[in-house]
């Protein structure tokens, strides 16, 4: 991607950085934390958005009794507040060495880039977790928050490269070794992994997580053309697979391409979450402003 | 079994199966050959799905690893058996050197329902054997009309047996399979036939076999090889003009004699038309049974000359159109001059109560004509008069003076050719004859002969009655003169006398007339040594000269319809020819041909002959090179829209 002197960060372009700062992460529940935040609990709480009215009992705080009420009626009314509670968004980016291929990780960086912007432009716990590389070798970003935090957090996402072999599975675990509040954990992977990712969607919904998952494939992966007898090299592992007259077992290929889509898709929307496959050819703006806008995971 | 080994294909070049031998290297150099290409991929997770799929371990799979090289064994086996060139055996022995002949004769262009002729369907299996043929084999074919023609040497070049083939064309004649015969006799003098093959709708010349009273096809020849008789299909009903022919009445009218006839093989109907000059002379309607004929009779009259068209307009199906139509040319009619002198008055007294003829001198002794239609005379010198029959009475010709002598003693008639012209129903046998021709010593009949005589009569010392042609003339030499016999008296005698008043009414064309057959245009009286273009029917023409007597003669006719004679582009002469040949009209078709020293049974069924497979599996070969190109090239399947 060029990136022009003026632009705030090379990953996305100042219109969209822009647009992308007065948007909002849409989860489908409130996964809050008890730390103050800017969402609404539905517990009352200490914000100065009114809730309800209720008796004053003794012990309660004299701060909150309606003054205006008491004068009138000469009773102590208590004042209830809705409590507003931060919710945590970490950002799980698969940096293995799989999403190097045709442009997938720019496009993860570039969605992460602006999922992160609208988590910290609500005041939200945005957190990164590359998961690629071996556990405890990279830096995480801390939960941070806030239009302050922007120049770290797009510096970390600069930073980072496609390289690593661990299976977005095993990353997952890994990263809710570390991780601590609930909100919506925004998975980013090409999902290619030999292991399942129930296992880990599981522990993501336990830890009061809500998944978004976010598929990236690249062309070649979703409409291969390829013919002929091949031997084909993982990135990741380097293990070879010799695959004869590969044109004809394409159908084939397709068909579990697919079934891994709706699989994924149905582990996420088990657990209430979200998913979207994206090809890694799909202009940003489109997928951000059209399809994650149409399908409610922003508003 | 025997179905079973024609289902067995055999090869006619089996040294090629080493070519099977291939199979080794190309199956050594596939797998050597057998590199993958690398290809770096995100993760080999789906593709590690895709090969436990069940379905990719199905045998047909497994199979599809290797499809390139089963597709290249599959198409070095499908040369490598192109090249042992298999067929399967047909029912005929394989011969090196095969003539075939191919009846050609008017009733092959007989049609069936389907409006095929008999020619056509011959030349269809004809054909299935040239594209059968095998190498080293060779065909000559051989086409068989009134003579037999040869189309090829013996080859095996399919194009020009193809093209021979296709040339073969109906001549409107009767067959004549001898000549065919004679050819191919004369072509295993050089090559090694064992067989020959005929093709024909078996309608042959026949004659009455006299142990069955049915006619059979005998034909005159030892065979020096085997022959395999292939019968065509019968054809349909047929009806046609078997005879045409006129006699003249008397002075003002014609009778024309019309005959047709019907094929055995059913019911025929049929309108007649006989045009003289393009106009209708006469019509009828005629229904024959099966086998049945019919002789109609229209007159004619005499004052002019007529050109004669006789047409057959069948009403229904009608096998052969070619008997359809004949024709004949009829001259006026005029007196015929007999030229008898006086001292002949027996003759004189016979001619003069006929009528219609003008005999001279008459009675103030004028006799002023150059040519006479006929000669009777007993003056030597009379022998000259320019006249086409000439009886000489009591005459001994010059150059038999030396062999015959006239003896002045009785004779009587030991034998006579009862059916010569002039002797038709004449007895002799009682005739008192007082003079007595003797041979000299050391004379013998052929040394007569050799002269040019035919002897009509014999008496016991010698001959009586002779016979000389000259050209067109024809003299009769009586060696003994009548006036010194008991002949003037008898009943044969006015008989004798209107026998050769027919012979000299029919070369005045004023007797009887017969319509002109295929085979050879008669011959025309024209201009000594002059050269006339003949034009056939169909367009084409040569050029023919005439002899030293001024006939025009053999010239082929194997076309009905009109021949125009021209000289320098003036049309001289025109003269139709029509088919009318009973046997080929009847369409009778015979089974057997009997040879001298034994038969020929037409083959019941249809012959098989060796079916080559090599081209189909050539193609099948080259299908597969096309299939192998195309699946390797084609697009992968399995992407969707």
């Amino acid at each position: 991607m060029s990136v022009s002197t003026s632009q705030f960060t090379k990953l996305l372009p100042n219109d969209v950085l822009a647009r992308a700062e007065r948007m909002r992460i849409n989860p489908r529940r409130r996964r809050t934390n008890r730390m103050r935040g800017e969402h609404l609990s539905g517990k009352g709480g200490t914000s100065i958005e009114f809730s309800d009215f209720r008796d004053y009992v003794p012990g309660d705080d004299m701060r909150y009794v309606d003054w205006n009420i008491f004068s009138r009626l000469n009773q102590p009314y208590l004042k209830l507040f809705a409590h507003e509670e931060e919710m945590h968004v970490p950002i799980l980016i698969d940096t293995s060495a799989s999403m190097a291929f045709e442009g997938k990780f720019e496009l993860a960086r570039q969605l992460a880039a602006s999922l992160g912007v609208m988590g910290l432009m609500s005041v939200e716990k945005v957190s990164v977790y590359p998961c690629g590389p071996p556990p405890r070798t990279t830096p995480n970003l801390k939960p941070c928050s806030g239009r302050a935090s922007l120049k770290k957090f797009f510096g970390f996402l600069e930073g980072l490269s496609a390289a690593g072999d661990l299976g977005i599975d095993l990353a997952i675990e890994e990263v809710l070794k570390n991780h601590r509040g609930k909100g919506t954990a925004i998975v980013i992977s090409d999902f290619l992994t030999f292991g399942d990712v129930s296992r880990s969607f599981n522990l993501l919904h336990g830890a009061g997580l809500e998944i978004f998952g976010l598929q990236i494939l690249g062309p070649s992966e979703r409409n291969p053309e390829l013919t002929g007898d091949l031997r084909f090299v993982d990135s990741e592992s380097s293990q070879t697979l010799d695959v004869s007259s590969v044109g004809e077992l394409l159908g084939i290929y397709h068909e579990h391409r697919q079934a891994l889509e709706d699989y994924l898709g149905s582990e996420c929307r088990k657990r209430a979450g979200r998913f979207l496959s994206v090809g890694s050819d799909a202009p940003l703006k489109t997928v951000l402003f059209d399809t994650l806008l149409r399908q409610g995971w922003i508003r | 079994m025997s179905w079973l080994t024609s289902w067995i294909p055999n090869f006619f070049t089996p040294s090629s199966a080493w070519l099977f031998s291939l199979l080794i290297p190309i199956i050594v150099f596939y797998f050597l050959k057998l590199r993958r290409t690398r290809l770096e991929v995100s993760s080999l997770a789906l593709w590690r799905q895709v090969i436990n799929d069940q379905r990719v371990n199905a045998p047909f799979q497994r199979f599809k690893r290797n499809i390139l090289l089963f597709l290249q064994l599959a198409l070095l086996c499908l040369i490598a058996l192109a090249a042992m060139q298999p067929f399967f055996p047909g029912d005929a022995e394989r011969l090196q050197y095969l003539p075939i002949l191919i009846d050609c004769s008017a009733s092959m262009a007989a049609t069936d329902a389907e409006g095929k002729t008999r020619l056509e369907l011959a030349k269809e299996e004809v054909a299935e054997i040239i594209e059968g043929l095998m190498p080293g084999q060779q065909l000559t074919l051989i086409s068989v009309g009134n003579s037999a023609r040869r189309l090829t040497d013996f080859t095996d070049n399919k194009p020009v047996l193809r093209e021979a083939l296709e040339s073969i064309e109906i001549v409107d004649v009767p067959s004549k399979i001898e000549d065919g015969l004679r050819l191919s006799q004369a072509l295993a003098r050089t090559h090694e036939i064992e067989k020959i093959r005929f093709y024909s709708d078996g309608n042959l010349p026949t004659r009455i076999n006299p142990a069955t009273g049915k006619p059979m096809a005998a034909v005159n020849f030892d065979l020096p090889f085997a022959v395999d008789f292939f019968q065509m299909p019968a054809a349909g009903n047929n009806m046609g003009i078997t005879a045409l022919n006129a006699r003249r009445a008397n002075q003002e009218r014609w009778d024309v004699f019309l005959r047709v006839e019907g094929t055995p093989s059913g019911s025929t109907e049929s309108r007649v038309v006989l045009m003289a000059n393009g106009q209708v002379a006469g019509e009828d309607r005629v229904i024959l049974g099966p086998g049945e004929s019919q002789r109609l009779v229209f007159g004619v009259p005499a004052d002019a000359a007529n050109h004669l068209v006789a047409k057959l307009e069948p009403i229904g199906a009608d096998a052969l159109e070619i008997d359809n139509r004949a024709w004949l040319d009829l001259p006026a009619a005029r007196e015929i001059t007999v030229y008898c002198p006086p001292e002949l008055l027996t003759f004189r007294h016979a001619l003069e109560s006929l009528e219609g003829v003008r005999v001279e001198p008459a009675g103030d002794g004028a006799a002023d004509r150059v040519a006479y239609d006929l000669v009777i005379s007993d003056q030597a010198d009379d022998q000259a008069r320019e006249a086409p029959v000439v009886l000489m009475v009591g005459t001994l010709p010059d150059d038999l003076t030396e062999m015959i002598t006239i003896l002045e003693e009785p004779a009587e008639v030991v034998d006579f050719q009862r059916d010569a012209q002039l002797l038709q129903h004449v007895q002799l046998k009682d005739v008192i004859i007082s003079e007595s021709p003797e041979k000299k010593e050391g004379v013998e009949d052929p040394d007569i002969e050799q002269l040019g005589y035919t002897m009509l009569a014999y008496g016991n010392r010698g001959p009586l009655i002779l016979r000389q042609r000259d050209g067109t003339k024809v003299t009769y030499f009586l060696l003994f003169h009548t006036d010194r016999s008991t002949l003037p008296y008898r009943v044969g005698f006015p008989v004798l006398v209107n026998n050769l008043l027919s012979e000299a009414l029919q070369f005045a064309s004023l007797g009887e007339m017969q319509a002109a057959k295929t085979g050879v245009l008669p011959s025309v009286s024209l201009t000594k040594n002059e050269t006339y273009r003949v034009t056939r029917p169909d367009g084409k023409h040569e050029e023919r000269m005439t002899n030293d007597d001024g006939l025009l003669v053999g010239v082929p006719a194997s076309q009905i319809g009109e021949y125009e004679i021209r000289s320098e582009g003036n049309l001289v002469d025109k003269i139709g020819v029509g088919l009318l040949d009973p046997s080929e009209t009847s369409l009778f078709a015979v089974d057997k041909i009997q040879f001298n020293e034994l038969s020929v049974q037409a083959e019941d069924q249809k012959l098989k002959t060796d079916k080559p497979l090599w081209p189909k599996i050539a193609f099948a070969a080259f299908a597969l090179l096309l299939f192998e190109w195309w699946y390797f090239q084609k697009r992968p399947a399995g992407i969707p829209d």
